[in-house]
């Protein structure tokens, strides 16, 4: 897609006044601020249906209007299953880790890492995990906002980044985690307006019956898909296990983004927890079917009127659609929605990384310093994330979805194991968590290097050793595949072979499933242990199996 | 532990258990059983002349009485599933945790 040669007004109003809207919620939200409590964790006191919608924003990022439509053109169903599965991990996240979390009275991953097992070397070592997965996350989502700018309002790239990260900088500097929550929710609201009704037109110019429901509103275009692209539904065209990865991926992965849990820790109670996820499965899923709407319309319009849209512009085919199928208006609409989107992804980011860096770093390093004084360096710790993060997202990674994913699959190995075993199995101990921890994110990120960052073919890189069945669609995925059983079985088997964690620690799992009795029984059977490691055995084993009966 | 806290902890996680089961399962292995059992979903038919450069000599088609609403059934149970079905799921698990919360504090 070519740049517009001139300024779109329309767009460049409506986006401003999403950018201005956000500044003015940070500083009415800002008046709340009073301590550090309140300022990483919104003094603990919002609602449900207010956290819900605020997770909901964090979820769909910009990749949700600029990358995942470009993934369906690409991928077609295993693009789908991504998403799917990303959608149905919110209940996993929910029903394994959030209110337990919650209970734990943390105020971040790293912090809840490092008081679990009691190890300062973990919370460092979390630290650098978390950065490594937010900056993975971020710097696409940056990039993103300056794509949009360029592309669609006739402003320079850099100044959309700079101009959006400076924005986002300031209102989570001012408003810390008040202001970033309202702003959420708005942000949310925005971008379900301007994303399902410009949709609804494009489905309805196409001639779709049910486009008033874009989500299942195209299944009468079916038979002409699948005459035009016979493939379009076909699962077959990758491993079973890449299937199995992209839910390890989504399932832990999403336990272990430090920025998701984080919402956690600002609802009032552990009920609260639970029930704002409901609420934010239920909207992430609106948004999600009608996206796989907007890709299947995309590959039908390019086969039904024969348009060739090139693939270096699959990322802007949302806004290419409703330009072409609903005018203008929808799509400043739509320009607005990606704006907001990409803006609330980044605020929770700045969030997270300016929280680890002074709460969970500072603060370990130097335990004597107030919390009064660290409320002041978090202001200016924030600040400075955020301009280094804006100058970051000038060159950042190319695809910004697959930043993303990658991100999922470090962060599952990386941190999501140690969470999940820490809630769930009293005998995981620092050793095991140590172990796993190092060894998942190791492989996960090296990995990246080799394959995200310096473009090796899966196939060929040395590390892991068996990185020949890495082949096929989306075959890098299996990385995960590998990283998360690895840093399950290490954990276990780590902690099983070394000194059982001191009762205070085992007390903390009973007080997380909300009981006030402790009993050594609990929580400390064998069977989730060895369920879990005969699983990991299994699919790590599954990964070596059918070899020649899917496309290399 | 009492019999009362026992019962509680069993409940916990059996049903913590079941419903992570049955969401990995709707949203995530879903999709690997569809390949592995892809005989249930759809005909291997002769691939069309045409096509046969892209797709060799057989090819997919899904069996049109497994449709619903026009969807391929695995496609609309993938969607569906991952929606409404991980909704419905975490709903329920919700009403059982907030239920046993309420016998944790009396």
């Amino acid at each position: 897609m070519e740049p517009r040669g001139e300024v779109f007004v329309l767009g460049l109003i409506l986006s401003i006044v999403v950018l201005l809207i956000s500044v003015m919620i940070s500083v009415w939200a800002r008046r709340f601020t009073r301590s550090l409590g309140d300022y990483y964790v919104a003094g603990r006191s919002i609602g449900a249906l207010n956290n819900g919608l605020a997770m909901v924003s964090l979820a769909l990022s910009l990749t949700t209007f600029i990358g995942l439509t470009a993934l369906i053109i690409e991928g077609l169903y295993v693009a789908v299953a991504v998403y799917a599965s990303f959608t149905a991990a919110f209940i996993g996240l929910m029903v394994l880790a959030a209110p337990y979390l919650r209970r734990h009275k943390s105020f971040t991953t790293m912090a809840f890492i490092s008081e679990r097992y009691d190890s300062k070397t973990l919370r460092y070592i979390s630290v650098i995990v978390m950065m490594i997965v937010s900056v993975l996350y971020l710097a696409g989502n940056l990039k993103g906002i300056g794509i949009v700018f360029f592309f669609l309002l006739g402003v320079p790239e850099i100044v959309g980044i700079v101009v959006g990260g400076l924005v986002v900088t300031l209102y989570v500097t001012l408003g810390g985690m008040y202001g970033v929550t309202y702003n959420q929710t708005f942000q949310t609201i925005v971008l379900l307006f301007c994303l399902m009704f410009p949709v609804a037109i494009v489905m309805r110019t196409l001639g779709a019956s049910g486009w008033v429901f874009p989500p299942l509103g195209y299944g009468d275009m079916v038979p002409q898909m699948t005459e035009a692209v016979p493939h379009y539904f076909w699962a077959m065209v990758a491993h079973p296990v890449v299937y199995i990865a992209i839910f390890l991926g989504s399932f832990i992965g999403i336990i272990g983004l430090p920025h998701f849990v984080m919402r956690y820790f600002t609802v009032r109670d552990a009920k609260e927890a639970r029930w704002s996820t409901v609420i934010c499965v239920f909207l992430v899923g609106l948004v999600n079917t009608t996206v796989y709407a907007t890709g299947f319309a995309a590959v039908y319009y390019m086969q039904a009127e024969g348009v060739d849209i090139p693939s270096a512009a699959y990322d802007y085919v949302v806004f290419i659609l409703v330009e072409a199928l609903a005018g203008d208006g929808w799509l400043a609409l739509a320009v607005a929605g990606s704006v907001a989107a990409g803006l609330s992804t980044v605020s929770g980011l700045l969030m997270i990384m300016g929280a680890g860096l002074i709460h969970d770093l500072y603060g370990a390093i130097k335990p004597e310093v107030d919390d009064e004084t660290k409320l002041k360096l978090s202001y200016g710790a924030m600040f400075l994330v955020g301009v280094a993060v804006i100058l970051f997202s000038l060159d950042p990674p190319e695809f910004i979805l697959e930043a993303i994913m990658w991100s999922f699959g470090i962060a599952a190995a990386g941190l999501g194991v140690p969470i999940v075993m820490g809630i769930w199995w009293k005998r995981t101990n620092k050793y095991g968590v140590g172990a796993g921890m190092v060894v998942g994110t190791l492989i996960a990120f090296v990995s990246w290097i080799m394959i995200g960052y310096m473009g090796m073919d899966p196939v060929d890189i040395p590390f892991p050793f068996f990185a020949k069945y890495f082949y096929g669609p989306l075959g890098w995925i299996k990385v995960i595949a590998v990283a998360v059983p690895i840093s399950f079985i290490l954990t276990i088997v780590v902690s099983w072979l070394t000194p059982p964690p001191p009762e205070n620690l085992q007390r903390q799992v009973d007080e997380m499933h909300g009981w006030s009795d402790v009993d050594p029984k609990r929580y400390n059977g064998k069977g989730l242990p060895i369920v879990i490691i005969v699983l990991s055995v299994f699919i790590m084993w599954f990964m070596t199996t059918l070899y020649d009966q899917f496309p290399k | 532990m009492n019999n009362d806290s026992k019962r509680g902890y069993k409940l916990e996680v059996w049903v913590t258990a079941i419903c992570f089961a049955i969401v990995a399962v709707t949203g995530g292995f879903f999709s690997s059983v569809v390949v592995i059992m892809n005989e249930v979903f759809f005909h291997q038919v002769p691939t069309p002349e045409n096509l046969v450069a892209a797709y060799g000599e057989t090819m997919f088609v899904f069996k049109e009485h497994l449709s619903v609403w026009g969807f391929p059934l695995h496609y609309f149970l993938l969607v569906v599933l991952s929606w409404f079905g991980a909704t419905l799921v975490g709903a329920i698990w919700c009403l059982v945790m907030d239920r046993l919360e309420e016998k944790q504090r009396a």
